[in-house]
């Protein structure tokens, strides 16, 4: 292999620079076979961090003015041989400052080197896994340092909302493996199918799930792509912005292991309160007696009474004749623990390096288990995972890369029949079940004593079971498995023999994703009291469903979805970068294909294999550091569009200039504002995920049955049948990706080297985005069964915005430091165009709105009496008229009646327009200290009023007493009645029964969703140095952490962040205290 | 090494760029789409079948408004359960004549396919795109191509001449726009009334060349279009253009479209008659080519005993419920479903089980009124009948003993009738010869007061106590075991023909074959010539002397020859009667009254609200907002 080499290097004179990394090499060969080279003559010293002083690998150590030098090794030490006595010396490694420092023969230096802050880290990583310079990014990529990505919580998700500028994210349910936050890019500029960034993982297409689970402290690098520059080597992937995280690799020396533990207890940040009891049935009754149709109490006074003494805990046969209760505190704990613990070892030589880390977390939900059951109902959540990333070098020029990751999920908990979550329709069983019918379940009977199922209570009403949602909780349980298995393979391959600065990189990977669940149950005996001793308190049990088949002591088996897939990605790469004096050119040529094969789609145009193949080139120019030009294409094409419309160019230029290293740029400005930089693009990029996979594929292929259509009949006696072709979807061979034409300008400034501010500008027009027809006239005669698949290339949408981030470190001395950071995304957009109808009046308009503008009437207020509803204009919902307490709407259009013409854009989207984050850090001597403060605003939401719950979107209607509900205590509280007639009052008028008039939607149940809140707080101790290293470790750090600690908003019944989905599994708050130390 | 890694870089490329277009081509050749059905003969005529398929629909009388809204059934309201006509809305289209049209939801709206309408510019669309794709398969027949395409164009035609007597000017959808078509080409404007009607005969005449003339196969083909029932449709179409609802009408002049321009013919053209005229005689020639000839009674089962004015009354029924026979020019399959709504309960087995039988369709008291005499005039212009009398009571007597029950009492309105009253009509003491007894000494009939016909409930009875006979086969036996003897449904008979043409003639000024034509009619009714009959018989003798006479006894002939068969409701229309005949309340008799006194008390069933703008249909309102290039009906 040398000698090859060395033939190569003596045909084609090499550059300096090289020759130098030769010796390195040489060098490196050298020291690590030969370690008794050290002499008395060397100079010698340790090189550490300023900040954690910890000894730093790989700094290069050069003697100022010369090519000659050595790197430290993974304890910071390093040795030169040199003719003199002293020499002076050059330290630098990326990430760092560099220093010079004049070192002496005989006495060892100790250099710490500053690092660069944070966000100006001086390597981005951009698309296709490329490092670049900072300085020479013209395009937008925000990158972020992973550890600022750590919460005390095991979704990577719930961490970018404010941490990022340019992320719009919010959490909108707390269920352990379904708590991903939402998150966009620079907000949503879609009316389409997706508006999700692409999201890759060394490289690879990774679902939003995969990035949840990934850990923290295996990510090397973290960055965001957001403007077309930046993502246009993906071509009609890249419009709605592209998350890149690679993970970490090994660095030559000694093992080094790092292992964290922490465990948390987490609990609701809110907790929905309900009406005591006594207050429900008081209520009910006032329900029943102010509409119509006026019926008698539904309790009497004995049984308020009653209860209100088993409330008291009057004892004795009051709480088994006057059951209440709490359905909350029976089915959920206040509180519940997590556990989590990961740990890496990497390391190796010049030759092989290696990453392998594994973890573990555990979270469990806040239910309850029943000891009676031997199987486990409450919730549990176990994710863990194994990672691999290993690199040989082959020779001094190739290098084969194997990473391989597995990721296990393993759930296990109740059973739950809606789509909305694996539990979150306990809450609303809870919400829908009587507090005062019958308690959760009864102590056995005399009869019942070796009874071994639970006596579920109940009651009949009108014949029928009452939902006891205790045993909703208890009979029995579902598990399921996910796993996901990546293998992929690198090769890094200099091309120098070709021409100085060509570099080849190519890899492969492949992951099969799979997943299965299953639930077993049994089915619940419930009982009744029949009898009572009101001197012993005894009672007698009747089982309510004795009917064969109805209740059964032995599990029921049933089998769940099961989803494989595979993927497969091929990904060449060829650069080109090299200096000519001033001016340095770069060029890539990238060809990559990816493939994704379903294993069940259900249908044969969804088993098709998914396929995406794309060249993307770019070309870079700059000039002494200070000018900087750059073109990038994407051409890609994807197989879901018909052939002439496969491909895509999506071109963006963006040029850069960095005014401080301008000759002119010097004295006092200088001093102060330290680097200024401006930059700019401007170009194309695609969305091409525009249709559901599973669905809608293939947009040019029509989706008919034939001889599924209308049928007719002929002959004397209609004989002869046969039925034409009923038409699903119309071929549209014109269907293509959306585009989003991009314009970005921003600029980087730097004040004393220490506040760092990005401040950047954005316009977005998305075009070609593909909505539905629903308004074409009749007369062109579409088929009904295609109707809702008739989709067409015509919505236009626009968005345009702000990203701020501000960073300031200052070191005060030695021991004590501190650093701020803050930043700010706010979004605006809006639908320019749509299909709809020529309406009448212009507020029904949806074109100018904002992408998903709520529309609804104007509440004013309640009515103050029947007569006065009588006397308003027309107000007619499900053919009832209201009366005195229901909402009175505006009459927008004055025509005298209240319809859907009056209706008019009301809120804001439930998106927010504004994600804000703020912080601080202050360390002092070991000890340190963080707070994170996260906001959002520009959003509303609704409560939804009605009695019924959409679980498709896991939004629960609020109506108390209709379908069996109870009454949320806010609502208790204040509510019209004939008694305190307030017009103003949280709920209208009650009803046992859904009241149409009350459910429209309306400004009277829109609120504003915005909040701040105390999203992170971390102190840490990291212990001394010499009692560490006493026991043979690096550094050991203590800390306690809290996540969603406080939270600050106009709305009080639930956490804000949850919007509409009141009733959603809460956002959590954690209380964590975790370990870390190194060895 | 080199070369290696060369090889490596090279495949790498090659391996990734190569092929880009089969990489990308995943779809499998045999992925079902439009061009499957287009396939081979087979798939290609099943796809005429679909085109067909609403055709066909349209011959459920619930979506008729010819039926449903002529003033010759009526269905009742109030009644305890209001969904006995199928359910989902079926009685929505009789609703039409009490003032419940709208443009918000219209009724019969064939334009979206709601309120029983059909979606008609669906079909059309089919037919189209049968059209664009027929040259496709390559086993179809050359004849079977050009004769599926003609049929295809009939049904276009007729889909749209439905929709032009629903809304007068309507988009022509001659091609099927491309889905992706921007919003301009998709919001079609309304073309003129006389280019709609040109559209439709000019794709009707192209239809002609290609169809056969008559149906070889009845046993597999009998419903297929032929070049007879084109012709005839179209010499329909013309007289419809030539009517004064559309030729000229005053009332429509402000029919204007969006931008001005006029889409309603602005003057009264009598040219448009002698087209109408003429293309009626080339249908007729053509259907008697095709084999059409007056029907001839073909008596089926064991027949106990029919007299020859039974056998009259049977062949004048039969005409329209015995299938497929001679006189029908146009038939749709399938079958007429609701003998059981138009039937009275005549026997025990019937009255037995209360669901064979319901009886809705109620005849008001004034549409029996409009069949003559039996001397063949006007029962009010009859000099021999006692019209201002005709409510007291009469015994059945021996004369009338195969029209009503002997010894019965009915009202005296019931006697010396012409015998299509007879064939038509099911009045109280009326004979009903079959439902199982086909014996007419000793027939089954009606008993409307205390037997069977009395309502057994508040849903199903009858209204007025007048039955539409005409469309019950005699072999119908409701019962225990109920049999419908079913029959397809007949938009053109000959005799139709015959009076189209006699009107068409006389608006044409050809006064003396209109009577030639006209008497064909009253001849095979049994009646003596219209000049003969009023001469000899009317108050008003010289009334078919003049063209406006003798346009008012063509319209009153054609009434009674066609009642009940769908045709009415869009005549009266065209002729713009249809206002008059639903300004007076329908009257019939006190079902509810179980004595033969109480019973025979006229009484009012509901006063129908029908104004000059229920001439047309409303477009429903969502339709001008989603086309903002249509204009609405006028008074609407």
């Amino acid at each position: 292999m040398t000698i090859r080499f060395a033939c190569t290097s003596i045909r084609k004179p090499l550059p300096s620079r090289l020759l130098a990394l030769v010796l390195l090499f040489f060098s490196f060969f050298s020291t690590s076979n030969d370690v008794s080279a050290q002499t008395n003559g060397s100079l010698s010293g340790y090189v550490m961090d300023s900040t954690t002083r910890l000894p730093i690998n790989g700094v290069s150590v050069v003697i100022k003015g010369t090519k000659q030098g050595t790197s430290t090794d993974k304890s910071g030490e390093f040795h030169m041989d040199i003719s003199g006595n002293q020499a002076l010396l050059e330290f630098s490694f990326v990430g760092y400052k560099s220093k010079e420092l004049v070192v002496q023969k005989g006495r060892p230096a100790t250099v710490y080197l500053a690092t660069i802050v944070d966000t100006f880290g001086a390597v981005v990583v951009t698309a296709y896994g490329r490092k670049e310079r900072r300085e020479a990014v013209v395009g937008s990529v925000t990158s972020i340092q992973p550890g600022e990505l750590k919460i005390p919580a095991s979704n990577l998700t719930n961490a970018l909302a404010g941490k990022i500028a340019g992320v719009i994210g919010f959490q909108r349910g707390g269920q352990p493996g379904l708590d991903n936050s939402s998150f966009f890019i620079r907000g949503v500029t879609t009316l389409g199918y997706s508006a999700s960034p692409l999201i890759l993982v060394d490289n690879i297409e990774l679902s939003a799930n995969d990035l949840a689970r990934l850990q923290v402290d295996d990510i090397a690098s973290f960055s965001i792509l957001k403007d077309a520059s930046a993502a246009a080597l993906y071509g009609a992937r890249g419009a709605n912005g592209v998350i890149l995280v690679t993970t970490k690799e090994g660095k030559a020396g000694k093992a080094r292991i790092e292992v964290r533990a922490e465990t948390a207890i987490s609990s609701n940040t809110k907790s929905l309160k309900l009406a005591d009891p006594v207050t429900y049935m008081k209520l009910y009754n006032e329900a029943l007696a102010t509409r119509p149709p006026y019926g008698a109490p539904e309790f009497s006074q004995n049984q308020i009474i009653g209860t209100q003494k088993t409330l008291d805990g009057a004892g004795g046969i009051y709480p088994l004749l006057y059951p209440a209760v709490d359905w909350v505190k029976e089915l959920f704990n206040d509180q519940t623990q997590t556990y989590r613990a990961n740990f890496s070892v990497s390391g190796g030589n010049k030759d092989a390096k290696y990453y392998v880390a594994g973890s573990y977390s555990r979270d469990n939900g806040i239910l309850k288990v029943n000891s009676v059951n031997n199987f486990n109902s409450g919730m549990k959540f176990e994710n863990y995972q194994l990672r691999a990333n290993t690199s040989l070098k082959l020779s001094p020029t190739t290098e084969v890369g194997v990473r391989l990751w597995g990721n296990f999920n393993e759930y296990m908990g109740p059973i739950s029949n809606q789509g909305g979550g694996f539990a979150t329709d306990l809450y609303s069983q809870v919400l829908h079940s009587t507090p005062v019918g019958f308690p959760a379940f009864w102590q056995p009977d005399s009869a019942n004593r070796n009874t071994k199922h639970i006596l579920f209570g109940n009651r009949l009403r009108n014949g029928n079971l009452q939902s006891n949602p205790y045993a909703s909780l208890m009979y029995g349980y579902k598990t399921f498995s996910e796993s996901r298995m990546s293998a992929q393979f690198e090769v890094n391959q200099s091309l120098k023999f070709i021409t100085p600065g060509l570099t080849f990189f190519g890899m492969f990977s492949t992951n099969r994703y799979s997943y299965f669940d299953v639930s077993r149950n049994y089915l619940p005996f419930y009982y009744d009291a029949t009898s009572f001793n009101e001197q012993t308190g005894e009672y007698k049990l009747a089982w309510l469903n004795n009917q064969p088949g109805s209740a059964q002591e032995y599990l029921n088996y049933n089998e769940g979805p099961k989803w494989l897939n595979t993927y497969l990605y091929m990904l060449g790469r060829v650069d080109y970068t090299r200096t000519f004096g001033d001016h340095t050119v770069g060029a890539s040529l990238i060809g990559s294909r990816q493939q994704t094969l379903s294993g069940n789609a259900g249908n044969l145009l969804a088993s098709l294999p998914n396929r995406n193949l794309g060249v993307s080139g770019r070309a870079s120019y700059s000039y002494d550091n200070r000018y900087f030009g750059e073109f990038n294409f994407g051409y890609n094409g994807s197989e879901k569009f018909a052939p002439d419309h496969r491909f895509g160019f999506f071109p963006t230029i963006g040029a850069g200039w960095v005014v401080s290293n301008e000759k002119f740029w010097g004295g006092k400005l200088a001093q102060v504002v330290t680097r200024l930089k401006f930059r700019g693009s401007y170009g194309l990029v695609g969305n091409d995920n525009i249709g559901d996979p599973r669905t809608q594929r293939f947009f040019y292929l029509s989706n008919v049955a034939p001889n599924g259509g209308p049928r007719s009949y002929f002959g004397t006696n209609n004989a002869v049948s046969m039925a034409g072709t009923a038409i699903y979807a119309y071929p549209n061979p014109d269907v293509t990706w959306e585009t989003g034409r991009k314009s970005n300008v921003a600029v980087e400034v730097s004040f004393f080297d220490k506040l760092n501010i990005i401040a950047e500008l954005y316009h977005e027009d998305r075009y070609d985005i593909l909505i539905r027809r629903g308004y074409i006239p009749v007369t062109v005669g579409i088929e009904g069964s295609a109707d809702a698949n008739l989709r067409a290339n015509l919505g236009k949408a626009s968005s345009d915005g702000f990203d701020f981030s501000l960073n300031y470190r200052q070191d005060f001395n030695k021991n004590l430091w501190v650093s701020v950071l803050g930043n700010f995304t706010a979004t605006r957009n809006k639908v320019v165009q749509w299909e709809e109808p020529e309406y009448q009046y212009p507020w029904k308009f949806y074109r100018g709105q904002p992408i998903n503008q709520p529309f609804g009437f104007i509440a004013e207020r309640l009515f103050v009496d029947d007569k006065e509803a009588m006397n308003s204009p027309v107000q007619l919902f499900g053919g009832n008229a209201p009366q005195g307490g229901d909402i009175k709407y505006r009459d927008i259009n004055g025509d005298g009646v209240i319809n859907q013409d009056d209706q008019v854009p009301i809120g804001l989207p439930s998106t927010p327009q504004i994600i804000y984050g703020f912080g601080f850090s202050v360390g002092f001597k070991n000890f340190d200290l963080s707070a994170f403060f996260q906001g959002s605003a520009r959003s509303t939401f609704f409560i939804n009023p009605s009695a019924t719950t959409d679980f498709e979107y896991g939004i629960f209607g609020t109506a108390p007493f209709a379908n069996n509900a109870q009454i949320l205590d806010a609502y208790a509280q204040d509510h019209w009645s004939e008694e305190k007639q307030n017009l103003y009052a949280l709920w209208p008028r009650l009803a046992t029964y859904e009241v149409p008039n009350n459910t429209q939607t309306s400004t009277w149940w829109l609120r504003n969703g915005a909040f701040v809140r105390l999203k992170s707080v971390e102190a840490g101790y990291t212990f001394p140095k010499r009692w560490t290293n006493s026991i043979y470790m690096n550094s050991v750090r203590l800390y306690f952490s809290g996540l969603n600690l406080l939270t600050f908003s106009s709305f009080k019944l639930w956490d804000p962040e949850l919007a509409g989905n009141g009733f959603a599994y809460p956002v959590q708050k954690v209380f964590n205290v975790g370990l870390k130390f190194d060895l | 090494m080199k070369i290696f890694f060369k090889i490596l870089l090279a495949g790498c490329t090659l391996g990734t760029f190569q092929g880009c277009k089969k990489y990308l081509d995943v779809t499998p050749d045999n992925i079902a789409t439009l061009e499957s059905s287009f396939s081979n003969a087979n798939e290609a005529h099943a796809y005429l079948f679909g085109c067909y398929a609403n055709l066909q629909a349209l011959a459920d009388v619930r979506r008729n408004s010819g039926f449903t809204a002529s003033g010759e059934i009526l269905f009742p309201i109030n009644m305890q359960d209001q969904t006995t006509l199928g359910g989902g809305g079926g009685d929505a289209g009789f609703n039409l004549m009490r003032g419940l049209q709208n443009s918000l939801n219209p009724i019969h709206n064939f334009w979206d396919g709601y309120n029983m309408g059909l979606k008609l510019y669906e079909s059309i669309r089919m037919c189209n795109t049968f059209l664009d794709n027929i040259h496709i398969p390559l086993d179809v027949q050359p004849y079977d191509r050009t004769r599926w395409s003609a049929e295809a164009k009939f049904l276009k035609a007729y889909y749209h001449y439905w929709l032009i007597r629903m809304y007068g000017p309507i988009p022509v959808a001659d091609k099927a726009i491309p889905v992706n078509a921007p919003s301009e080409e998709v919001r079609q404007k309304q073309q003129s009334l006389d280019s709609c009607f040109s559209y439709v005969v000019k794709t009707l005449d192209e239809a002609i060349l290609d169809l056969p003339p008559a149906i070889q196969n009845a046993a597999a083909e009998a419903g297929r279009i032929t070049s007879a029932i084109a012709l005839a449709v179209k010499a329909e179409v013309l007289a419809t253009q030539a009517s004064p609802l559309f030729n000229g009408n005053p009332d429509y002049t402000g029919f204007k479209g969006k931008n001005g321009e006029q889409l309603w013919p602005a003057s009264y053209d009598a040219t448009k008659w002698e087209r109408a005229a003429e293309a009626c005689r080339v249908a007729i020639l053509a259907a008697e080519a095709a084999g059409a000839k007056p029907y001839e009674l073909r008596l089926q089962g064991n027949i106990v005993s029919a007299s020859d004015q039974t056998k009259q009354l049977l062949t004048l029924q039969g005409a329209f419920v015995d299938p497929w026979n001679a006189e029908q020019v146009w038939t749709l399959n399938p079958r007429f479903g609701w003998q059981y709504m138009a039937m009275p309960r005549v026997t025990a087995e019937a009255a037995g089980n209360v669901f064979a039988v319901y009886s809705n369709f109620s005849v008001p008291l004034a549409e029996s009124e409009i069949f003559y005499s039996k001397n063949g005039v006007p029962i009010n212009e009859d000099v021999n009948f006692d019209y201002a009398n005709r409510y007291l009571l009469a015994t059945g007597d021996a004369d009338h003993r195969y029209y009503i029950k002997q010894d019965y009492n009915t009202v005296r309105g019931n006697f010396n009738r012409e015998p299509r009253y007879y064939s038509s009509v099911a009045f109280d003491g009326a004979v009903w010869f079959g439902s199982g007894n086909t014996n007419d000494n000793n027939p089954n009939y009606v008993n409307a007061v205390n037997g069977y016909a009395s309502p057994p409930d508040r849903t199903r009875y009858n209204a007025t106590g007048y039955w539409a006979k005409k469309l019950v086969h005699y072999q119908s036996v409701p019962g225990q075991n109920t049999v419908w003897q079913t029959y397809p449904w007949t938009f053109i008979r000959l005799s139709g023909l015959w009076l189209l043409y006699a009107e068409c003639l006389n608006e044409a000024g050809n006064h003396a074959e209109a009577i030639t034509w006209l008497d064909k009619v009253r001849t095979r009714a049994g009646l003596p010539g219209v000049v003969t009959a009023w001469a000899t018989y009317s108050r008003l003798p010289s009334k078919p002397a003049s063209k406006d006479g003798l346009r008012s006894i063509i319209h009153q002939e054609r009434r009674i020859e066609l009642a009940f068969e769908g045709q009415a409701g869009w005549d009266l229309r065209r002729w713009k009667e249809l206002q008059n005949v639903l300004s007076k309340p329908f009257q019939g008799w006190t079902v509810f009254n179980r004595t033969v006194a109480g019973y025979y008390q006229l009484s009012n069933v509901y006063q129908p609200a029908f104004g000059l703008r229920d001439y047309l249909f409303p477009i429903q309102q969502y339709d001008l907002l989603t086309n903002p290039n249509l204009v609405q009906t006028p008074y609407w």
